[in-house]
């Protein structure tokens, strides 16, 4: 089994020297006046198609189109390879035509969100994996609702059993709110734990103040202020993971439009 | 602080006093008899048959009485002529006695079709493409006309032209007074032939724990059961044990005749394994049997027959897993081997414990030294001598997962998986493309969930393992869950299932869903009697006719997904060491 260190440099290398071989036909392409824009204008066309099919493979698991993992790598280091024909095909310059602007916009978000997914999607999960057991992203709201019925519920059985509130008053004035709260969009990029940080650092100056069978509640509650931690973990890393799809596979639809718009204006007018 | 006095009490808890509890008898062995139909006069009937009339009641204990034993473990089953008895493939879980006609053992395996069974399914582009072309609307669509609805009764199945196919292939009748299908029942392996009835056969169908409790008490049955099983299975087991290849044929019967069974654990694992998962691994492990501790001298070579045991030594005040055997494994060959050249008694350097149970078969090291070590070529010797090579569980241990991702495979029991599905949680991104992968080629519904017990940054999905001891297959009624081949995949034919849910029950990991049927509006589908939803076992069927092998794997994009034959090392530890 291959590593993925070997992996990665070979796929690298071979994607370096698929780049330097493009720029050099480039190259010797102007010197012999060829009308290299066109030819570098279908390369990238072509080579847009081909990343495309990649969200085609998805929806058909049925045939057998090469596994996944093989496209995501040929769609990594293709992507690589189209953003160094992108840039031959530009010149170097900024764009500044009505199908241009956008076209050329639109390419860059595409690329930029892409390096931004694989990023995510080699950075995140190791930490979902630390941060405690794995929960499916549909289960959350409901596990979360649950932990808000449970909190309430030791405290409630604490109100009967030690006739003091103390526990009680904790809850509403700090545990309610943080069994209910749902982390922000880009909580896992800014660490994320601060808020359960708090609880856990109230709770626990509490503790002095608590009688022996108090304490022993206040641990239950503690578990529970760490099933919350993993569980705010989980529903905004996974979040985040399939956020990132949203703003990618859009905005290459997008693409597909502007290259469609760009090809047809190129064959219209190109040779008059 | 202080409940203020003029607030109302609340009323205590809910936990009721030990008076109030509910009572109830300790659950006992005989509980749930294997038939309610089988009577006293019945019992007297087998009594009186020439088989049992030499066995003498007074060897069983007062617990386990013979009567006990005929009345609760054991059924009297009338087969019509043509009817199938058992199929070849199918796991047994009893064995038959022929009490009166007679019955034929087929010595060509009859056409699939002919058993009832669906046709072996071959991956294929033409199967993908139809798949993909009559996917279903709706979850779990069937065709309501063709379905058995539900288990009314007992299901028989006839094998179609008897005549036909006993004249094509030829057979061996065996005739009343017979056994057969005691190897099967009592070494949980799937049956090597089939058999149906030849004429009205009555039949004593013993399910195995009844079985083995006769083989324990009464010694002429523990003879004949032994000798069949010498002169059946025994002499190609031991010739498929690579020790023994080089061994002439004379010297083979010589270890054979020495050669002892031997038993360990509960047989019925499955049923204690959810028991067991609320004890501590410490606990878990002083439970299992030992069959060899460590620091004692190696009177025999243990190989196991079936079942797995755990390789452990000391650490500290504990055990600490540093293997796992299962079936053709051996168990102290090193140390008799180091023993034999160094002429010193080398102790054993682990101990050995059932998982669940385990079948072995114990070769005494003086026939081991007479017999076997001296045909061993040098290199052979060599290397039985060296430390464990590359690739084995204890390299597992000390490169990759550590000591944590071992002990959890073997405390689960996932040692069982032949196809068990591994998730990298380092590497998953819980895209679910596997899922909806599943989905899109299984009726809309996926056969695993995406969820299940983890250790070392590996998750266990719930999905079906396709085990080595798939105990799912024991007891179907119909034969509708069965292995493609003899360690194939485990697949359900959805036309002979009927919904019964006794594979789903004896599963010991979950993995099998019973899932309600929908016709082609997407409305359920009920019985006709109850009103009741149809329902049908579902499973991993690792998508034997897809090309791509399982849609699941060959849809993770990010390498997350292994489907990991459990006793393939080398392949676990490399990918575990990517």
């Amino acid at each position: 089994m291959t590593s993925f260190f070997t992996r990665r440099l070979v796929l690298s290398l071979v994607t370096l020297a698929g780049a330097g071989g493009l720029a050099a036909a480039w190259q010797l392409g102007r010197v012999a006046l060829r009308p290299v824009a066109l030819y570098s204008g279908w390369t990238l066309l072509a080579l847009l198609l081909v990343l495309t099919f990649f969200n085609a493979r998805k929806k058909l698991p049925f045939f057998p189109l090469i596994s996944a993992s093989q496209w995501l790598q040929a769609h990594i280091y293709l992507g690589w390879l189209a953003c160094v024909v992108f840039v031959l095909h530009t010149g170097v310059r900024l764009p500044n035509g009505a199908i241009e602007v956008p076209l050329a916009l639109a390419f860059a978000l595409v690329a930029v969100s892409g390096v931004l997914g694989l990023w995510l999607s080699r950075w995140l999960p190791p930490r979902l994996t630390r941060s405690g057991e794995s929960l499916v992203y549909e289960r959350i709201p409901m596990l979360r609702h649950r932990m808000v019925a449970e909190a309430k519920e030791i405290v409630r059985a604490a109100e009967a059993e030690t006739q003091s509130t103390t526990l009680g008053d904790f809850h509403v004035r700090v545990l309610a709110g943080y069994f209910a709260h749902v982390p922000a969009w880009l909580a896992p990029l800014a660490g994320g734990d601060a808020e359960h940080h708090r609880v856990t650092l109230e709770l626990a100056a509490l503790r002095h103040f608590l009688s022996v069978r108090e304490i022993a509640i206040a641990d239950q509650l503690a578990e529970l202020i760490e099933a919350k931690r993993n569980l705010d973990n989980q529903f905004a890393g996974q979040r985040l993971l399939k956020l990132w799809l949203f703003v990618h596979v859009p905005l290459t639809f997008a693409l597909l439009v502007f290259t469609a718009a760009h090809v047809w204006l190129v064959l219209q007018y190109s040779h008059r | 602080m202080a409940k203020p006095a003029t607030r109302p009490a609340i009323l205590p808890g809910s936990v009721a006093p030990f008076s109030q509890a509910t009572r109830q008898a300790e659950p006992e062995r005989w509980d749930t008899p294997f038939s309610k139909e089988m009577t006293e006069a019945d019992v007297n009937l087998v009594l009186a048959h020439p088989l049992f009339i030499t066995t003498r009641p007074e060897r069983f204990p007062p617990s386990i009485p013979l009567r006990g034993i005929l009345k609760n473990d054991a059924r009297i089953r009338r087969f019509l002529p043509g009817e199938i008895i058992v199929r070849r493939g199918d796991y047994g879980h009893s064995a038959f006695v022929i009490l009166s006609g007679a019955v034929r053992i087929m010595l060509k395996e009859p056409p699939a079709e002919q058993l009832g069974r669906r046709t072996a399914l071959r991956p294929s582009v033409w199967g993908s493409l139809k798949r993909w072309w009559r996917r279903p609307r709706f979850p779990e669509q069937s065709q309501a006309s063709g379905l058995r609805l539900g288990p009314v009764g007992e299901t028989r199945i006839f094998l179609q032209d008897v005549p036909g196919v006993l004249d094509a292939d030829g057979s061996i009748v065996l005739k009343s007074g017979e056994l057969f299908g005691e190897i099967a029942a009592l070494g949980r392996t799937p049956r090597t032939t089939t058999v149906v009835a030849d004429d009205e056969a009555l039949l004593l169908e013993i399910r195995w724990q009844g079985l083995r409790e006769i083989r324990t008490y009464a010694p002429e049955w523990k003879k004949e059961i032994d000798r069949r099983y010498r002169e059946r299975s025994l002499l190609r087991h031991l010739a498929e044990t690579p020790l023994l290849w080089n061994l002439p044929e004379a010297t083979l019967h010589l270890v054979a005749d020495a050669t002892r069974f031997e038993t360990f654990g509960e047989f019925d694992w499955h049923s204690a394994y959810h028991r067991g998962h609320k004890d501590d691994e410490r606990q878990r492990l002083e439970q299992e049997p030992v069959i060899a501790r460590e620091g004692d001298y190696p009177n025999g070579l243990l190989l196991v027959r079936s079942g797995f045991a755990r390789v452990s030594s000391r650490y500290n005040h504990g055990e600490r897993t540093e293997s796992y055997l299962g079936k053709g494994q051996a168990f102290g060959l090193r140390e008799i081997v180091t023993g034999w050249r160094g002429q010193q008694h080398v102790p054993l350097r682990h101990s050995l414990r059932a998982l669940g149970y385990v079948d072995l078969l114990f070769i005494p090291t003086a026939v081991l030294e007479e017999h076997v070590l001296p045909r061993l070529g040098p290199e052979q010797l060599a290397a039985l001598i060296l430390e464990p090579p590359p690739g084995s569980a204890a390299a597992i241990r000390h490169e990759a997962g550590g000591d944590s991702f071992l002990e959890f495979i073997v405390a689960q029991r996932f040692i069982n998986g032949r196809a068990t599905m591994l998730i990298d949680l380092d590497r998953c991104t819980r895209c679910d493309d596997c899922v909806r992968a599943c989905a899109a080629t299984h009726d809309n519904n996926p056969r695993f969930i995406r969820q299940g017990p983890e250790s070392s940054g590996v998750m266990v999905a719930s999905a079906c393992m396709h085990c080595v001891d798939p105990v799912c297959m024991i007891g179907c009624p119909t034969g509708a869950i069965y292995r493609e081949s003899a360690d194939g995949q485990v697949a359900i034919n959805p036309d002979t299932c009927i919904g019964c849910s006794v594979c789903a029950q004896s599963c010991p990991y979950g993995t099998i869903q019973m899932v309600a049927l929908h016709d082609d509006e997407g409305l359920p589908i009920v019985t006709e009697e109850t009103g009741a939803p149809v329902r049908r076992a579902t499973k991993c069927d690792l998508c034997i006719d897809l090309p791509g092998g399982p849609a699941c794997a060959s849809a993770c994009p990010h390498d997350a997904l292994l489907r990991a034959d459990m006793r393939q090392m080398d392949t676990l530890t490399a990918w575990l060491q990517r």
